[in-house]
């Protein structure tokens, strides 16, 4: 057995009073022991021992099961007792395992998987919500849109044959015109579908509405509302701001792009559906045009919310111009009657609520 | 030297040594997306404890990161996702039409996060006094401050009542209930502190505003006048003077307001410090107003001057500016310091850690 005799440099607290004792300590390979004058603490097994950060130039350990319990030693303890002490924890546990520098490449590499995940997950998650709820959540989002939806009954029927038309296959519950002051058109969670009436008003005929809608119906068919959702919805816990409100969310859809693989997506949904509905592409090419500040781009200067949500490019307005058929004779989407029932349904609805500029 | 050994408190950390902790807590915290924060705020602590002197030994920070992630976790489980979800359903609510029941379940939450957030000053007073350890002794309660978030409700709302004015009253009141529910060792804290001698600069904080605002609108009526005389049409642009005036103004407003502020926290701290005592001891808060606003032109400057990376500094200096001003007069017993018989909460300060509640 070794000992050090008792000496100021080394104290202990044994965790019942704040009295400051100076023991002398006995050691073995296995256990240490400390005495001073009235009392004994021990024997402990060294595996007990547990190390307190050092504060300026001390070593402080704590034992195992015996809260406040220290035993202290002014600068290093002594050479042949000290191989017997753990080292003292800095950066945490595992931190200090694998070393600050490894685990910070370490931790660096398992972040970027999780952003990407979390970047990527809508899209693996939307899918498999059901459809029941995500109609549930749209029908609590959007509700009667604040009695601003205008319909005639004429107006319905002509809404009824484009939804026959062009996306009868597609899960949509509601195709609405509001009366908003806004050029834009918007697929909504549960298979809602909002036409502003300002886009109908500036709209040159059916057949350019039906692209735009159809490019919607792609949309719901896709179920790209819903992934937008569960982005947002991610994005608001990761962020921690618990700030996200549905108005907003609602109100973001609106500008929210779903990104260019859904868009162009939705773009190869509405080229097929109107070819198979035997409707031409190029009014929908040449409303991208005017979009794209073509001719009469100044006419459109409320475009800016649809062009913040739908990107236009050259590039998808060639897509519908080449998918049309050389010389071949197109069918009109509407006839004349049923197309100016959809214009003129804001005007003739008695019981909608005045026009807004803001949906929400 | 001997003035530090004279005080009661004394503070031997130097930034110097600070700065590896506070670097590598930065880069660790970024690589692992935050959640390293739990650790980081332990490793802080540790040091700061660990560089505070008291009497003859200095204090002990036996907190863990995982205490303080468990913390948080059961904060959010407990309050976050329900809180989540009511927020999302007030909003459907209203675009439901059912808007009184949505005012009622928003006022339900409002009145809940009320009173958790009384709740959470208790526990995070309780956590850190029950992590902290001086000769092998810690403090603690065995308030769990269930009780302790009523009294804060119904005061705050009381102060409330007569316009605000009665303010000091809550604080004060509110300061003892905490402290006197608080102990260290075998000794109960004793907190007496009376809102009176607060009253004087409480009322120049409260009606400087109504001053000010009257002095701006005498000159505004005088200039107004000036001008009529002159015989300028108020309707053509300032000139570039009376703008540059308006903005200095302006900031003299805000500055004025932000000082009186300080002057009546700088008492509040310095009378509710100064009525506590702890079996013998008393203690003493010596910070004045001037020495706050030092600590907060100090934090501007280091924040400015280093582009924002100055933030990982801010706790050391404030927790050396509150160590430093703090002082304790009387003899404590180290034979009759035994050890405290009150629970340690299980796990560290969720509910303040998701409030934002940081001073003391």
């Amino acid at each position: 057995m070794t000992h050090t005799s008792p000496d100021e440099t080394i104290w202990h607290y044994d965790g019942t009073s704040a009295m400051r004792r100076h023991p002398r300590i006995d050691w073995t390979a296995e256990t240490f022991t400390l005495r001073w004058d009235g009392g004994t603490s021990g024997p402990h097994r060294w595996g007990d021992l547990l190390p307190v950060d050092g504060t300026g130039g001390r070593s402080i350990y704590g034992l195992r099961g015996r809260h406040g319990w220290r035993l202290g030693f002014t600068g290093a303890p002594p050479q042949d007792f000290a191989i017997h002490l753990p080292l003292p924890a800095r950066y945490g546990r595992w931190i200090d395992r694998i070393g600050l520098w490894r685990a910070l490449a370490l931790f660096a590499v398992i972040a970027a998987g999780v952003v990407y995940a979390v970047l990527r997950a809508p899209t693996w998650i939307a899918p498999h919500i059901p459809l029941a709820w995500e109609q549930r959540l749209g029908d609590a989002m959007i509700g009667d849109f604040g009695g601003r939806l205008c319909e005639t009954p004429a107006s319905r029927a002509a809404i009824e044959k484009l939804r026959m038309s062009l996306g009868k296959d597609v899960p949509i519950r509601r195709i609405g015109i509001a009366n908003v002051k806004m050029v834009n058109a918007v697929a909504l969670p549960g298979g809602h579908i909002l036409l502003f009436d300002q886009l109908v008003q500036e709209a040159r005929s059916a057949d350019e509405l039906a692209g735009v809608l159809t490019h919607e119906i792609g949309h719901v068919r896709n179920r790209d509302t819903m992934t937008a959702l569960v982005r947002q919805f991610g994005l608001s816990i990761v962020l921690g701001g618990f700030g996200g409100d549905l108005g907003n969310a609602a109100n973001s859809l609106l500008t929210l792009s779903y990104g260019r693989d859904a868009e162009r997506a939705a773009d190869t949904y509405s080229i097929a559906a109107l070819r198979e509905a035997d409707i031409s592409p190029l009014p929908t090419a040449a409303f991208f045009e005017r979009l794209g500040g073509g001719s009469d781009g100044e006419k459109m200067e409320r475009a800016a919310t649809i062009m913040a949500s739908h990107p236009v490019s050259a590039e998808r307005r060639k897509a519908f111009e080449d998918s049309a058929r050389k010389g071949h004779r197109y069918q009109s989407a509407l006839t004349p009657a049923e197309w100016r029932a959809i214009v003129n349904a804001c005007k003739e609805d008695k019981d909608v609520a005045p026009a807004s500029r803001f949906p929400f | 030297m001997s003035d530090q050994t004279s005080r009661a408190f004394g503070f031997e950390g130097t930034w110097r040594e600070f700065a590896p902790i506070a670097f590598t807590n930065l880069l660790l915290t970024i690589v692992t997306l935050g959640i390293y924060r739990f650790w980081a705020t332990t490793r802080t602590r540790r040091y700061l404890w660990s560089r505070t002197r008291f009497i003859d030994e200095p204090l002990e920070w036996t907190g863990t990161g995982l205490e303080l992630l468990i913390g948080f976790l059961i904060v959010l489980v407990l309050f976050g996702i329900p809180f989540l979800f009511l927020q999302f359903g007030v909003q459907a609510m209203i675009l439901r039409g059912q808007a009184p029941l949505a005012g009622v379940l928003g006022l339900v939450a409002f009145a809940a996060i009320f009173y958790l957030a009384g709740v959470a000053r208790m526990r995070m007073l309780r956590y850190r006094l029950s992590r902290t350890w001086w000769h092998g002794i810690r403090g603690g309660s065995n308030d769990k401050g269930w009780g302790y978030g009523w009294s804060y409700v119904w005061r705050n709302i009381v102060a409330w009542i007569p316009l605000g004015l009665l303010i000091p009253w809550s604080m004060t009141s509110l300061w003892n209930d905490r402290w006197n529910a608080m102990s260290f060792g075998p000794h109960s804290f004793r907190a007496r502190v009376m809102p009176g001698p607060l009253f004087k600069r409480f009322l120049l904080f409260y009606l400087l505003p109504f001053i000010l605002f009257a002095a701006l609108v005498a000159m505004i009526f005088a200039g107004g006048e000036a001008l009529m005389k002159a015989g300028i049409d108020p309707d053509t642009p300032p000139p570039f003077s009376t703008i540059v005036m308006t903005i200095i103004m302006v900031l003299i407003f805000y500055a004025l307001i932000g000082l009186v502020a300080l002057a009546y926290y700088s008492k509040f701290f310095r009378i509710a410090i100064g009525s506590m005592s702890l079996s013998t001891l008393d203690f003493h808060f010596t910070a004045r107003a001037k020495d706050w606003l030092k600590l907060i032109l100090g934090d501007i400057a280091l924040v400015l001057l280093t582009l924002g990376i100055g933030i990982i500094f801010l706790s050391y200096r404030h927790w050396k500016f509150f160590v430093t001003h703090l002082d304790a007069s009387g003899e404590i017993s180290l034979s009759d310091l035994t050890q405290s018989a009150t629970d340690a909460p299980g796990q560290g300060e969720g509910l303040a850690d998701a409030f934002d509640i940081g001073a003391i």
